[in-house]
């Protein structure tokens, strides 16, 4: 039988304090103008009245510019021009308060970092050291689209434990073993009875119906992979485009990385960075030639790799998880709503 | 001019930049600022401010 | 300023009906409030979906760089000063230009609006002359639009068009205060060490998705220093030298031609007021120079020329 607490606002308040003895926790806080993920041990106030943080916790789990190895380049040195790991944190740390959206978004990234083929170490070991635990939706935004990509304002994919706001307290619902841990190390609380569990069940309910999938996806996996590629609408979604990294940076679900060696002196760092397939950099050859030279290729190349590659490659949806933070934040208001409705019904 | 008050104005020390015009038969007034330039230098001590050590990332 | 958008689409399908440009740019409505999309139409049947309102703050001149063809554009002030730019430094012709003038009254500050609505969300956005409303699930509010003005807005000293084939409708006033540059001072009074922490502070947050960069029309180079491998300029990372690295030579590069449109800090998605590098540099090539970027066809930019009497105070 599924469990569920219930703590009063201020009880979950300390329950969260109490975590920081057993694990990193991380949670909304409110700066300057946005909400943002940040650390409770950096004296940092816990704020669960937000609609979403600005930027998606992706960076909990995989830094936008993390060193992966050191080197020395000094020849008295028995190590000399051996890579070694760089020192890593993989304690247990807790995200409290991350959207099911956000939390759909690491599983639609996983499939890339963690393959029957490649595991990526660090990110493998973050993301399992991780306690992901949610927060529904009673608001979702007007540019939310979660449930036309799979997901939902209180989908539990992806989450350990997943809160309900009930207004003057909040209602947990224990998904895993993991998050059963984490809440037995939160102090308070007591369990929850039926009342309150139909009462958060009624609430998911309206919220959800109140959110009708209104972005085509369906269409695209029958779609012809050059046909989209071809099709004529790409000049024109481009236009506008001013090929920042913005879309890329705050979209959960982007993964790609640039690797960089930094050299000073005799000793050197190799670190991954963040990178986008907005800059011209992300594919230059060495020869000097970039396939995907001109803007409109490489807008293009966002939503197809998002809207079809992915889709085509994984067959577990599009890499998308509707947070909407894209369509918020693109100063040139570039919309992927209606970028997949263009390719839905090509 | 421009480039020195911008540096200025975002925090680099006065003194910490220096510009002169010197021609090659003025070797005179080339000790001279030389030695200005070093004795400013000096005092204000090694250079921390757009002067990058080891990545400070995570 | 919403007005003007009849106007827009009259003299577009005029323009390209009588083949006077072969494209026209300008903006469409936007798909979330206080945002739209810069729009580039071919087709005279098509000119409904051109589109004004106090909310189209990229400069429109970004779009311009390197097109071939003849090209109608709607210009602001700072938008036609941009234009005054590209034409100088020879990135477009004039003879390639239908310039349609838009005397400005300000763009708003969406960032200061959902700061006034306690950061809610804003649903609906309607411009009504000089005032607006916003519309959230259970609020609405109307603001003078004074109120909200972009802060390069609130003090622009050349909101019509320096530059036009032809003016939507009358002359609006320019700022006259004395104190356009006022936030600058304030920095410039601050001790050294604070200033470094004020701007070290500021760009603590930035997230290297250059969007400043991109929403510059300035920021036109073939291969910008920032994507540069061989060699590369400046790290990659987060590290806060590389970043302010970024920042420093951005600004530097904008020396002598900015027009403070604002486009950068408008697109910046993280709030910074990035505009705090180029301002100090406008306010030294005015006071250096006399000059201002963007006012004619005629004088050279102070960086492009040699005068006997250029101020050379710093060089020992």
């Amino acid at each position: 039988m599924t469990a569920y607490r219930v703590y009063s606002k201020e009880e979950w308040t300390s329950a969260v304090k109490a975590l920081e003895s057993h694990y990193q926790v991380f949670v909304p806080v409110k700066d300057g103008d946005f909400h943002l993920f940040g650390l409770l041990s950096e004296g940092k106030r816990p704020d669960f009245d937000f609609q979403n943080t600005h930027l998606s916790p992706k960076s909990i789990v995989y830094p936008q510019s993390e060193r992966m190895f050191e080197y020395s380049l000094d020849g008295e040195d028995p190590d000399a021009h051996m890579l070694k790991e760089a020192p890593k944190d993989f304690s247990p740390r807790a995200i409290v308060g991350i959207r099911p959206c956000d939390a759909l978004a690491f599983q639609r990234v996983r499939v890339n970092f963690d393959t029957p083929r490649y595991r990526d170490p660090w990110w493998v070991s973050r993301f399992e050291s991780t306690t992901f635990v949610g927060l529904g939706c009673n608001a979702p935004e007007a540019t939310c689209f979660c449930t036309s990509v799979g997901g939902g304002p209180f989908s539990e994919a992806g989450l350990d434990v997943l809160l309900y706001d009930l207004g003057d307290r909040f209602l947990a619902k224990v998904l895993t073993s993991k998050g059963d841990g984490l809440l037995k190390k939160a102090l308070g609380g007591m369990e929850a009875d039926g009342t309150l569990v139909r009462q958060a069940e009624s609430l998911a309910l309206k919220v959800t119906e109140a959110m009708p999938a209104v972005v085509p996806v369906d269409g695209l996996k029958d779609k012809s992979v050059l046909e989209l590629f071809e099709a004529p609408f790409w000049e024109d979604v481009a236009f506008g485009c001013i090929n920042c990294g913005t879309c890329t940076y705050l979209c959960p679900t982007c993964w790609c990385f640039d690797i960089q060696d930094e050299v000073l002196g005799k000793s050197g760092d190799r670190i991954r960075n963040w990178d986008s397939c907005m800059f011209p950099l992300f594919t230059l050859h060495g020869s000097g030639h970039n396939p995907r030279g001109g803007k409109v290729a490489r807008v293009r190349q966002r939503f197809m790799h998002k809207l079809k590659y992915y889709l085509d490659k994984y067959n577990e949806g599009v890499q998308c998880s509707g947070c909407g933070r894209c369509v918020r934040s693109c100063p040139a208001n570039i919309d992927i709503r209606q970028v997949a409705e263009l390719m839905n019904s090509l | 001019m421009l480039l020195k008050n911008l540096l200025e104005h975002i925090g680099l020390e006065p003194g910490r930049l220096h510009f002169s015009w010197i021609s090659s038969a003025e070797a005179a007034k080339f000790v001279e600022v030389a030695n200005e330039v070093n004795q400013v230098v000096e005092e204000l001590g090694p250079a921390r401010f757009l002067v990058k050590r080891k990545a400070r990332v995570a | 300023m919403l007005h003007y958008t009849e106007k827009i689409r009259e003299i577009a399908g005029r323009l390209l009906k009588q083949g006077v440009v072969d494209v026209f740019i300008g903006y469409r409505k936007g798909s979330v409030p206080m945002m739209n999309n810069p729009l580039l139409i071919r087709d005279p049947g098509s000119t409904d979906l051109l589109y004004w309102d106090s909310n189209c703050a990229l400069n429109l001149c970004n779009y311009l760089t390197g097109r071939k063809d003849r090209i109608g554009i709607v210009a602001t002030g700072c938008v036609s000063r941009n234009i005054v730019t590209h034409i100088v430094e020879n990135q477009i012709s004039r003879s390639q230009l239908y310039v349609v003038g838009i005397p400005c009254t300000g763009m708003i500050s969406h960032r200061a609006v959902i700061r006034a609505v306690g950061g809610r969300e804003i649903i609906e956005f309607e411009e009504q002359g000089e005032r607006f409303l916003v519309r959230g699930r259970d609020f609405e509010e109307i603001f003078e639009k004074n109120d909200f003005l972009q802060s390069n807005c609130a003090v622009c000293r050349y909101p019509n068009p320096v530059l036009y084939d032809e003016m939507l409708g009358e002359r609006v006033p320019g700022y006259e205060g004395d104190d356009v540059y006022r936030d600058v001072e304030k920095v410039e009074q601050m001790s050294s060490e604070d200033r470094r922490g004020f701007f070290s502070r500021m760009i603590s947050r930035c997230i290297r998705c250059y969007a400043c960069r991109d929403a510059c029309p300035l920021c036109y180079c073939p291969t910008c220093f920032v994507d540069e491998s061989r060699p590369q300029w400046v790290g990659k990372s987060i590290d806060p030298v590389d970043t302010m690295t970024f920042h420093l030579l951005r600004a530097f590069h904008c020396a002598g031609r900015c027009t403070d449109c604002g486009a950068c800090e408008r697109a910046c998605p993280m709030g910074i007021p990035v505009r705090q590098f180029t301002k100090k540099l406008n306010k030294d090539v005015q006071e250096l120079f006399s000059w201002e970027a963007g006012l004619g066809l005629e004088q050279r930019p102070p960086l492009d020329v040699y005068r006997q009497d250029d101020y050379d105070g710093f060089i020992r």
